[in-house]
C-alpha cells in the first residue's frame, strides 16, 4: 500500500507553493507551572479559565455539535425508558403505596405517608390532567387498572428519568471532561437496568434522582461560575436555582437530606478555602457566608414549606391518616367539627376525657370484663365517638348520694388537688385501681385500672382520684387552677397507691377489641399521663354560660406536627419485608427485589451488572488511590505539583463525597431498605467512573479515547439487553432466564 | 479580662479588641513582639512567679497535696462502707458472680471477668465462701453471715487511688499543682463516683484501669525524645496491661481502647512525616506499638478469660448459654449425663433448637384450599409441637447395609436416612409444593410405606453442626440440620402459627437459605425405644461417672465472645431509671439502688451538681476555643504563643479525644443505659475542667515538659504562674463542692433517713425521681 501511494505522489511540493515547517512547539506543549503557587495551579488546570476565551455561562462549553448528539441520547432515553410504558396493565410493587395516594389527593382525603409530598404531588397532577376520579384502589400487586389514566402518571417518573440523562452529560460537561465522557456518562445511565425499571412506575425515586442530578449540575455550575464572576448576575442564578431544586430534593423524599449534605459540604469547603485566602476580606468574606446561607439553606426550606402548603390544601378533608395526628389537627380537618361545649367542669359534669400524648382517644369503659387480673370491667381509650366514653365526675365520698346529690348544691368547679371519682355513666361504675398487674404491661410499676361497682353502691377508697393539673392555657388564666374544657392538661393521680392513669401505645389481644391499654402506672411519663376534658355538660349551668371549641393551629404548627408524625413513621419501619435488603448488599448487587409477577413473566428490578460493579470499583479506586497519594505527600513525594493530579483530585473528590454520602448513612438506618435506595449513590458511583475514563484516557489521541469509549458502552448496552425482560416483563425463555442468572442469590423465580 | 498580661486571648477574638484585618496578610506587628518578649522575660524563671505559685510548686507541697487528696478520698469511700447490709442494685450480679467463682460454678455475663475476679478475690480473702446468692436487692448481709464489705472494699480502695492518679495525670501534663488538685477534687467529692465505688460494682474499678492508662500514656509521651530506651518501652507495655485490664473489666472499656488507639495513630501520623524519619526508624515505631499496643494486651485479655475457663469448671446457670459441645466441658453438666448415641432403628424424638417444639406429625390432611387461592398435596401434616406426645416419635431408617451389631450400626455425620413415623407408619418427605403458609416454602408431609415410587422423596441428608466425617449423631449434644436430599431444601419451623385445622401447631417446611438464622437446626431430644426391647436400658446405664470433654481454649474464648456480643446488643427491655446520654452530663436523671422503708432511707445514685456543672460547662468552652484557635490560624492572626498552643492540642486535645470515644457512641447503642455509663467520660471530663481553668487564668505554662533526648534543640523554658485567681477560683470551688457532698450525703451512704420534706429539698433537680418524697406534692 505505501508504495503505491509513493508512486501517486507528485514527485516534488508544487514550486508555486511555499513550504511552512511544522511549528517547532509540540502540540500539546506542557504547561510550565513551576514557578505557581497552589491557587494558580488549580485555575491553570482548569481549562475554562483561561483569558481571553469566550465565556459561557456556568463554565459549560459545549460544542454546538453537541447539542445535535445531546438530542440523539435523548431520544435513544425516551425509547429505552418509554417503550410499553403500558405494561403491565396491573398495579406493579410500591404503586400500591403512590397509586393510592394519588386517589387520597384527588378525593382530598387526609393521609399520612413518611413521604413528602412533592413527587406524589407530580403524580397526582398528572393523574388528575388526565381525569382520573380517584376511584381505584390499589388493593394489591397486579390487580388490573380500570378508569385509571396509569400511562400519564408513569409518564411523570418516565419522563424524569430521562431527563436526568442529558443531565448526566452536562454536569460531566461542567467538570470540564471531554465529550466522551460525558457521552459515557449518558450512555450508563441510560442503559441501566435498574434505572430504567424504576422510572417506569409510579414510584418516587426516579422524581428523587432527577432533582438530585439536577441540583448537581446546577452546583457545578455554580462552582465555575464562582471561579470567575463572583457576585454576578448569572452567579446569582445559578446559586438560587441550586437552592430550589435542593429544596424539590429534599421535598420528594427525605434521603434528599443526603444531596443537601453534599452540596453542605463543598460550600463549607468553598468557603474554608476563602477563609484562607488573606486577600478576601473579612466583609467579602461574609457575604460569601451570607449569600450561600440564604440560597442554600432559607430558600430550599421556604420551599419545602410552600410544598407543605399546598398538601394541607389539597387534603381539607378527613381520611385514613386522622388517627395519627393530634385532636386539635384533626379539627382543621373537614368532617371533624364539633359543636362548642361548656368550658366549665364541676362536680357532677357529665365529661368525655382524651389522652393528650397517644391518638387513641376517650377513656372509655364496655361492658366486658377482663379475663385474668381482677376480672372486671375493662378501661381502654376509644378513638370514635360513644356514649360509653361519657364520665361523670363525682366528690370522693363514701356515704351519701354522690351521684345525684350535686344536683341540689350550687357549682363547685373541678380545682387543682380535689379529690374525685369517675362514674361510668351507661354501667353505673367507678374508675377503679388495685394492686393487679395490668393484662399486657405486666410489670412492677403497673397496676391495672377497671370500673368495678354497681347501682346504688357509692364506691370504695380505691376509685378516688386526685386532680393533679399540669398546665393549663395562655389564653384562659383560669384553666390553671381548675379544669376547663379543652384548655387544662391534668394528670389523675390514685389516692391509695400514688400511681398514676396512663395509657401508651399498646393494644389489647383480641378480648379488648383491640383498643389501647390503660393502666394506672407508677413511673409514668409525664407526657403519657396528661389528659384533657374535650366536652363537659352539666344540668346546672346557665344556658348562656361560656363555650369554648379547638382552637386551630397554624400553618407551622400543623406542619411541625406532620413532621413529627412522619419521623415516628419512619423510623417504625422495621418489619423485615422480603425483598428488602441490608446496605452492604447494594454495591455488590446481590440481590434484587421483585415488583411484579403474572404469567410467568416478571418484572424484577435488578441493576445492569457491568455499569454497577464498574462504578463500585471505581469508588474502592479513589479511595486506595487516594489514600496512597496522601501517605506519599506524607512522605515527601509532590504528586499534589502535578496540575493534572490537583485538577482529577478536586474533580473525583466531589465525586465521590457524593457517593459517600448518598451511601453510608444508610448504614445508621434500622428501617426497612431495599436497593433502590442506593441509586442516588449509584449515580455519583457512574460519573466517578467516567471521570477516571477521563484521567485513563487523558493522553491518548481523541480517536482511540472514542474507541475505548464505545467499547464499553458496546458492553454496557449489552448488558442491558440481555437483562431487559426483567425490566420490561417481556417475554422470555426458561433457559434464557436460567442462564441469566449469574449469581446464586438473583431471586427472580424461574 | 483585662490580666496584667495584656489584652486576654478570649476578648482578643472579639470584635471590641481587634479591628477587622486589612485585605493584606498580616504580619507580627511590633507590639506583638514586645508583648511576646515580656512574657519571656517574665517567666523564664521560676522567681518571677507568685508567692502561692512558687509555694505551691515546691516539691514537699506537692507531696502533701497528693497525702491529703488520697487520705480524703479513702475517708470518703470507706465511711460507713457496710451500710446498707443489704444486697444493692447490681450488687445482685456481681456478687452472684463472685460466688459463682468461689463455687466455681460455670456462669454467663456479657461483661469480660478480670473486675468479677477481681471481687471474687477479695471475697476469697475476706473468707467468702460464695454460699449466698445475691438474689433480691434488699436481701440482707448480716443474717447470711456474708463478709460483704471486704468485697466492697476493693472497689472502694481503687476508687479512692482513682483521685491521686487524677493528680498526677494533670501534673505530668505540666498543670499546676493547683490546678491538678482542681480536677483531683472534682472526682473526690462526687457523689456519684463515691456511691459507685463504695459497692460491689464492676465501674470503680474500670475507671481505676482506666485512669491509670490515661497516666501511662501521657509518660509515654513523654519519653518520645528518648525512643527504644527502657523507660520508653516499660510506660508503653503498662499502657498496654492497664488497657488490657480496662477491656477485661466492662465492656464498654473497649472505649479506652479506641481512646489510645487514636492518640497513637495521631502520633504515628506525626512521625510518618518525611522531614522527621526515615523509612527503617517509622518501621521500628510501627512494630512498636504493634507490641505494645495490640499485641500485649491482646494476650493479657486472652490470659484472663484462660483464667475465667480454668476457674469454672463445673456446670451452673450459664451452661444453657453455651454449645452442646462446651457444655460437655464442665463437670456435672445434664448434657454430659444425658447425651447418647442413637442407632438406626432407634425410636427418637426431633426437637427444634431455637423453639423447642418437637416435630410431630398426625393423621389430620392439609386442607385442599387456602384461603389465599392455593392448593395443597392434602397430604398428611407435618408441624411442631411443644409438648409431649406419641406422635413425635420417629424411626431412624438407614439407606445403607448395616452390620448385624457393633459401632457400625451407629448414625453418623452425612448418613442419609428416612425417618419413619410410628403412629401412622409413614416416611417424612417433602416436595415441591408451597407450603401453608409461605408461597416460597416446600411443604413438608409423609408418604405412606407402601409408595416405594416416590421413595427419592423421602431421603434426608443429616449434616451435624460443625461435624466431621465420621461424627457420632447423639441425643442433646449434637446439633443437626436436616436436607433433602432431591430438591436440596432444608427442613426448617420459621414461626409461623397454622390455623385451626391444625390445632394452631408450628407450620414446618423446606427452604433452601432458612430465615431467620438457626431455624432449621434440630437436635435429637431423647431416645423413646431402641430397636430391641432391653436394649436400651443397658446403653443408657453407666453414665454418670463420665469424665467431661476437653475443648480448645480459643474455641471456647471465640464461643463466648460471640454470645457476650449478642446478648450485650439484645439489652433494650426499658428500664424506668435508664436514661438517655444526652441527659447524662447535667446529671439530669440519677438511679435509685436501693431503698429501705423502715427509716425512709434510700441510695440514689446521681453526681455532684457543682462538679458535673463545672466539667461540662469546661466541656462546652473547650468546643469553643478549639473553633476559635483553628479561624485565627486560618485568617493568620497570631493570638496564641507556640507553646500555649501546643499544650492545647497536645495536652486538652488528647482530654478531649478521650472524653468524645467514652461519651459519643453511647448516643448510636440502642442498649438500655444508666448515668453510670457516663463516669468514665465525666472522669475525662474532669481533666479538661483542669485544662481549661488553666487556659482562662493564664496565658502561661509549663513548658517544655517531655524529657529531653540528646539531639533534641533545647526550647527556652517557661513556668506557669496562676497567680491569685486560680488558688481562690479552685478554694471557692472545693467549698462549694464539698458543701453540696455533704448535703447530698443522706442519698450517697443511704442513711440517715429522710423524711418527706427532706427529700422535697434534697430533689434539687425536678427529673431526679427520689422515693419518699412528701405526699402534699398532689396538693400543690
Amino acid at each position: 500500500m505505501a508504495a503505491n501511494f509513493r508512486a501517486r505522489r507528485p514527485p516534488s511540493p508544487p514550486p508555486q507553493q511555499i513550504y511552512t515547517p511544522p511549528p517547532t512547539q509540540p502540540r500539546f506543549p506542557h504547561p510550565k507551572h513551576e514557578h505557581l503557587d497552589a491557587d494558580e495551579r488549580r485555575t491553570q488546570a482548569s481549562k475554562s479559565y483561561f483569558a481571553g476565551r469566550r465565556t459561557s455561562p456556568g463554565g459549560l462549553n459545549v460544542a454546538s455539535a453537541e447539542w445535535k448528539l445531546l438530542v440523539l441520547v435523548v431520544i435513544v432515553a425516551s425509547i429505552v425508558r418509554l417503550f410499553r410504558i403500558s405494561q403491565p396493565n396491573g398495579v406493579v410493587f410500591d404503586e400500591v403505596h403512590f397509586g393510592k395516594f394519588a386517589s387520597k389527593y384527588i378525593k382530598t382525603q387526609f393521609f399520612v405517608d413518611v413521604h413528602p409530598p412533592l413527587a406524589k404531588l407530580l403524580i397526582t397532577l398528572a393523574g388528575f390532567l388526565f381525569g382520573y376520579d380517584g376511584n381505584f384502589d390499589f388493593k394489591e400487586i397486579s390487580k388490573i387498572y380500570e378508569n385509571v389514566p396509569y400511562v400519564a402518571m408513569r409518564m411523570v417518573p418516565a419522563i424524569l428519568g430521562v431527563a436526568t440523562v442529558p443531565l448526566a452529560y452536562l454536569t460531566m460537561r461542567g467538570l470540564e471532561c471531554r465529550a466522551t465522557t460525558a457521552l459515557l456518562a449518558a450512555v450508563f445511565v441510560t442503559f441501566e437496568n435498574g434505572l430504567v425499571t424504576q422510572s417506569r412506575h409510579i414510584l418516587l425515586d426516579s422524581p428523587l434522582l432527577f432533582f438530585t442530578s439536577l441540583t448537581t449540575f446546577l452546583w457545578v455550575c455554580f462552582c465555575n461560575e464562582d471561579k470567575r464572576h463572583p457576585f454576578s448576575e448569572g452567579w446569582w442564578t445559578w446559586l438560587m436555582l441550586t437552592g430550589l431544586s435542593l429544596g424539590a430534593v429534599v421535598s420528594c423524599k427525605w434521603v434528599g437530606l443526603f444531596t443537601i449534605a453534599t452540596i453542605g459540604f463543598s460550600t463549607i469547603n468553598q468557603l474554608w478555602s476563602l477563609l484562607g485566602d488573606l486577600r478576601v476580606s473579612p466583609r467579602l468574606w461574609i457575604r460569601h457566608f451570607m449569600a450561600r446561607a440564604l440560597c442554600l439553606i432559607v430558600v430550599p426550606i421556604l420551599f419545602y414549606l410552600f410544598i407543605f402548603e399546598i398538601h394541607f390544601l389539597i387534603l381539607a378533608n378527613s381520611g385514613e391518616g386522622d388517627g395519627f395526628m393530634s385532636a386539635e389537627f384533626q379539627h382543621t380537618l373537614g368532617g371533624h367539627s364539633m359543636q362548642d361545649t361548656y368550658a366549665d367542669i364541676a362536680i357532677g359534669s357529665a365529661v368525655n376525657i382524651r389522652h393528650i400524648n397517644t391518638q387513641g382517644g376517650y377513656l372509655h369503659s364496655h361492658a366486658h370484663n377482663y379475663p385474668g387480673g381482677s376480672g372486671q370491667q375493662q378501661v381502654t381509650l376509644y378513638p370514635h365517638r360513644d356514649s360509653n366514653n361519657d364520665w361523670r365526675i363525682t366528690i370522693a365520698k363514701d356515704s351519701g348520694h354522690p351521684e345525684t346529690e350535686w344536683a341540689d348544691e350550687p357549682l363547685q368547679y373541678v380545682t387543682a388537688g380535689m379529690k374525685v371519682r369517675l362514674r361510668h355513666i351507661i354501667t353505673d361504675k367507678n374508675l377503679h385501681s388495685h394492686d393487679f398487674r395490668p393484662p399486657v404491661s405486666d410489670v412492677d410499676f403497673q397496676n391495672e385500672v377497671s370500673t368495678y361497682g354497681m347501682t346504688g353502691f357509692v364506691g370504695d377508697g380505691n376509685d378516688d382520684w386526685f386532680v393533679e393539673i399540669e398546665h393549663g392555657d395562655k389564653s384562659d388564666k383560669e384553666s390553671s387552677k381548675r379544669l376547663r374544657t379543652l384548655r387544662t392538661a391534668f394528670r389523675l393521680k390514685h389516692a391509695l397507691t400514688g400511681c398514676y392513669l396512663f395509657s401508651h401505645k399498646v393494644k389489647l389481644p383480641d378480648w379488648g377489641f383491640e383498643q389501647q391499654e390503660v393502666t394506672c402506672n407508677k413511673n409514668a411519663m409525664k407526657a403519657n399521663s396528661l389528659w384533657m376534658v374535650e366536652t363537659a355538660t352539666h344540668p346546672n349551668l346557665p344556658l348562656h354560660a361560656q363555650k369554648v371549641n379547638y382552637r386551630l393551629p397554624s400553618f407551622l404548627a400543623k406542619f411541625w406536627e406532620l413532621q413529627k408524625v412522619m419521623w415516628i413513621t419512619n423510623a417504625g419501619l422495621t418489619d423485615r419485608h422480603v425483598y428488602d435488603s441490608r446496605p452492604h448488599q447494594w454495591p455488590r448487587l446481590r440481590r434484587g427485589i421483585n415488583f411484579w409477577v403474572k404469567d410467568h413473566k416478571q418484572i424484577y428490578l435488578l441493576g445492569n451488572p457491568f455499569v454497577w460493579w464498574s462504578s463500585t470499583l471505581a469508588a474502592i479506586a479513589y479511595m486506595s488511590v487516594r489514600g496512597l497519594l496522601v501517605l506519599r505527600a506524607k512522605r515527601g513525594y509532590r504528586d499534589f505539583d502535578n496540575t493534572k493530579v490537583v485538577k482529577y483530585d478536586s474533580l473525583c473528590g466531589f465525586l465521590f463525597m457524593g457517593w459517600f454520602l448518598h451511601y453510608t448513612p444508610f448504614f445508621l438506618m434500622a428501617r426497612q431498605l431495599f436497593l433502590h435506595h442506593y441509586f442516588p449513590a449509584l449515580y455519583f458511583a457512574i460519573l466517578l467512573f467516567c471521570s477516571f475514563f477521563d484521567l485513563m484516557t487523558a493522553a491518548l489521541r481523541p480517536k482511540v479515547r472514542l474507541q475505548i469509549g464505545a467499547v464499553l458502552m458496546i458492553i454496557a448496552i449489552w448488558n442491558f439487553w440481555y437483562l431487559s425482560p426483567l425490566a420490561y416483563g417481556n417475554q422470555w425463555t426458561s433457559h434464557k432466564c436460567r442462564r441469566a442468572q449469574w449469581l446464586r442469590t438473583w431471586d427472580f423465580s424461574w | 479580662m483585662s490580666s496584667p498580661a495584656g489584652p486576654s486571648r478570649i476578648g482578643g477574638l472579639g470584635p471590641r479588641h481587634r479591628k477587622p484585618p486589612t485585605v493584606e496578610p498580616r504580619v507580627p506587628t511590633e507590639d506583638y513582639d514586645e508583648e511576646h518578649e515580656r512574657l519571656t522575660t517574665n517567666f523564664n524563671h521560676p522567681r518571677n512567679r507568685s508567692a502561692i505559685e512558687q509555694y505551691m510548686e515546691a516539691p514537699h507541697a506537692k507531696q502533701i497535696t497528693v497525702v491529703v487528696l488520697t487520705v480524703l478520698a479513702f475517708i470518703v469511700r470507706f465511711a460507713k462502707l457496710n451500710h446498707p447490709d443489704q444486697v444493692v442494685f447490681d450488687e445482685v450480679h456481681f456478687g452472684k458472680f463472685a460466688a459463682y467463682y468461689l463455687r466455681r460454678e460455670y456462669y454467663f455475663d456479657v461483661h469480660p471477668p478480670f473486675a468479677k475476679l477481681l471481687l471474687a478475690l477479695a471475697g476469697w480473702f475476706v473468707g467468702f465462701e460464695g454460699d449466698f446468692d445475691f438474689l433480691n436487692i434488699g436481701d440482707s448481709y448480716s443474717a447470711n453471715n456474708v463478709p460483704y464489705w471486704g468485697m466492697r472494699a476493693l472497689p472502694a480502695i481503687l476508687g479512692s487511688l482513682t483521685v491521686p492518679v487524677v493528680y498526677y495525670i494533670m501534673q505530668e501534663c505540666g498543670y499546676s499543682t493547683i490546678i491538678a488538685a482542681f480536677s483531683a477534687i472534682i472526682i473526690l467529692f462526687d457523689n456519684a463516683h463515691v456511691t459507685q465505688s463504695r459497692l460491689i460494682l464492676l465501674d470503680a474499678i474500670l475507671i481505676f484501669f482506666m485512669s491509670l492508662t490515661i497516666y501511662s500514656y501521657v509518660k509515654f509521651r513523654k519519653y518520645r525524645y528518648h525512643e527504644f530506651t527502657f523507660d520508653w518501652w516499660a510506660w508503653m507495655l503498662a499502657t498496654g496491661v492497664f488497657m488490657a485490664c480496662t477491656w477485661s473489666s466492662k465492656v464498654n472499656g473497649i472505649l479506652t481502647v479506641v481512646a489510645v488507639g487514636i492518640a497513637v495513630m495521631v502520633d504515628l501520623w506525626d512521625l510518618l512525616d518525611w522531614r522527621k524519619s526515615d523509612n527503617e526508624r517509622i518501621t521500628k515505631h510501627f512494630l512498636a506499638r504493634v507490641v505494645g499496643f495490640i499485641v500485649v494486651p491482646l494476650i493479657f485479655y486472652l490470659f484472663f478469660f484462660w483464667i475465667h475457663f480454668a476457674i469454672l469448671t463445673h456446670s451452673g446457670t450459664g451452661d444453657g448459654f453455651m454449645s452442646p459441645a462446651f457444655q460437655e466441658t464442665l463437670i456435672g453438666n445434664e448434657l454430659l449425663m444425658n447425651s447418647h448415641e442413637i442407632r438406626y432403628f432407634d425410636t427418637i424424638t426431633i426437637k427444634h433448637v431455637n423453639t423447642k417444639n418437637l416435630l410431630h406429625s398426625h393423621p389430620q390432611r392439609y386442607p385442599r384450599d387456602y384461603p389465599d387461592k392455593r392448593v395443597s398435596s392434602q397430604g398428611q401434616q407435618v408441624t411442631g409441637y411443644p409438648h409431649e406426645d406419641e406422635n413425635n416419635n420417629w424411626i431412624v431408617v438407614p439407606t445403607k447395609a448395616l452390620p448385624e451389631t457393633g459401632r457400625g450400626r451407629i448414625v453418623r455425620h452425612n448418613d442419609i436416612i428416612q425417618l419413619l413415623h410410628v403412629q401412622t407408619d409413614s416416611f417424612l418427605m417433602t416436595h415441591d409444593v408451597a407450603s401453608p403458609g409461605y408461597t416460597t416454602h416446600q411443604e413438608f408431609t409423609t408418604l405412606p410405606k407402601d409408595q416405594m415410587h416416590r421413595y427419592n422423596e423421602t431421603l434426608f441428608h443429616l449434616h451435624l453442626i460443625d461435624g466431621y466425617e465420621g461424627q457420632v449423631l447423639t441425643t442433646k449434644a449434637n446439633h443437626f440440620k436436616l436436607q433433602h436430599a432431591v430438591t436440596t431444601v432444608y427442613m426448617m419451623l420459621p414461626g409461623h402459627e397454622l390455623p385451626d385445622w391444625a390445632f394452631n401447631q408450628q407450620e414446618v417446611n423446606g427452604h433452601r437459605q432458612p430465615e431467620p438464622e438457626g431455624s432449621e437446626i434440630w437436635v435429637g431430644d431423647a431416645i423413646v425405644a431402641g430397636e430391641h426391647l432391653d436394649e436400651l436400658d443397658e446403653r443408657l446405664g453407666n453414665q454418670k461417672d463420665r469424665k467431661p470433654k476437653s475443648m480448645n481454649f480459643f474455641s471456647k474464648f471465640i464461643q463466648l465472645q460471640d454470645l457476650m456480643f449478642a446478648h450485650n446488643a439484645g439489652l433494650t427491655a426499658s428500664h424506668p431509671y435508664a436514661s438517655s446520654p444526652s441527659s447524662w452530663p447535667f446529671a439530669k436523671k440519677g438511679i435509685s439502688f436501693w431503698t429501705q422503708n423502715e427509716g425512709h432511707k434510700q441510695i440514689y445514685m446521681v453526681g455532684n451538681l457543682v462538679g458535673w456543672w463545672t466539667a461540662a460547662g469546661a466541656v462546652f468552652l473547650i468546643f469553643g476555643i478549639f473553633p476559635a484557635s483553628i479561624f485565627a490560624e486560618r485568617r493568620n492572626i497570631p493570638v496564641l504563643t507556640e507553646s500555649v498552643t501546643h499544650r492545647l492540642w497536645n495536652s486538652c486535645g488528647f482530654f478531649v479525644v478521650v472524653w468524645v470515644v467514652h461519651y459519643a457512641p453511647f448516643f448510636l447503642f440502642s442498649r438500655q443505659l444508666f448515668l453510670h455509663h457516663y463516669l468514665p467520660a465525666h472522669l475525662a471530663s474532669a481533666l479538661i475542667a483542669g485544662a481549661v481553668l488553666n487556659f482562662i487564668c493564664t496565658e502561661t505554662i509549663n513548658y517544655p515538659i517531655s524529657y529531653r533526648g540528646l539531639d533534641t534543640p533545647p526550647k527556652p523554658r517557661e513556668y506557669a504562674d496562676l497567680g491569685v485567681k486560680g488558688p481562690v477560683f479552685v478554694g471557692v470551688f472545693t467549698l462549694l463542692q464539698f458543701s453540696l457532698f455533704i448535703f447530698m450525703a443522706p442519698l450517697t451512704y443511704g442513711t440517715p433517713g429522710l423524711d418527706g420534706d427532706e427529700v422535697n429539698r434534697h430533689r434539687l433537680r425536678k427529673s431526679w425521681t427520689l422515693h419518699f418524697a412528701s405526699k402534699e406534692m398532689a396538693d400543690l
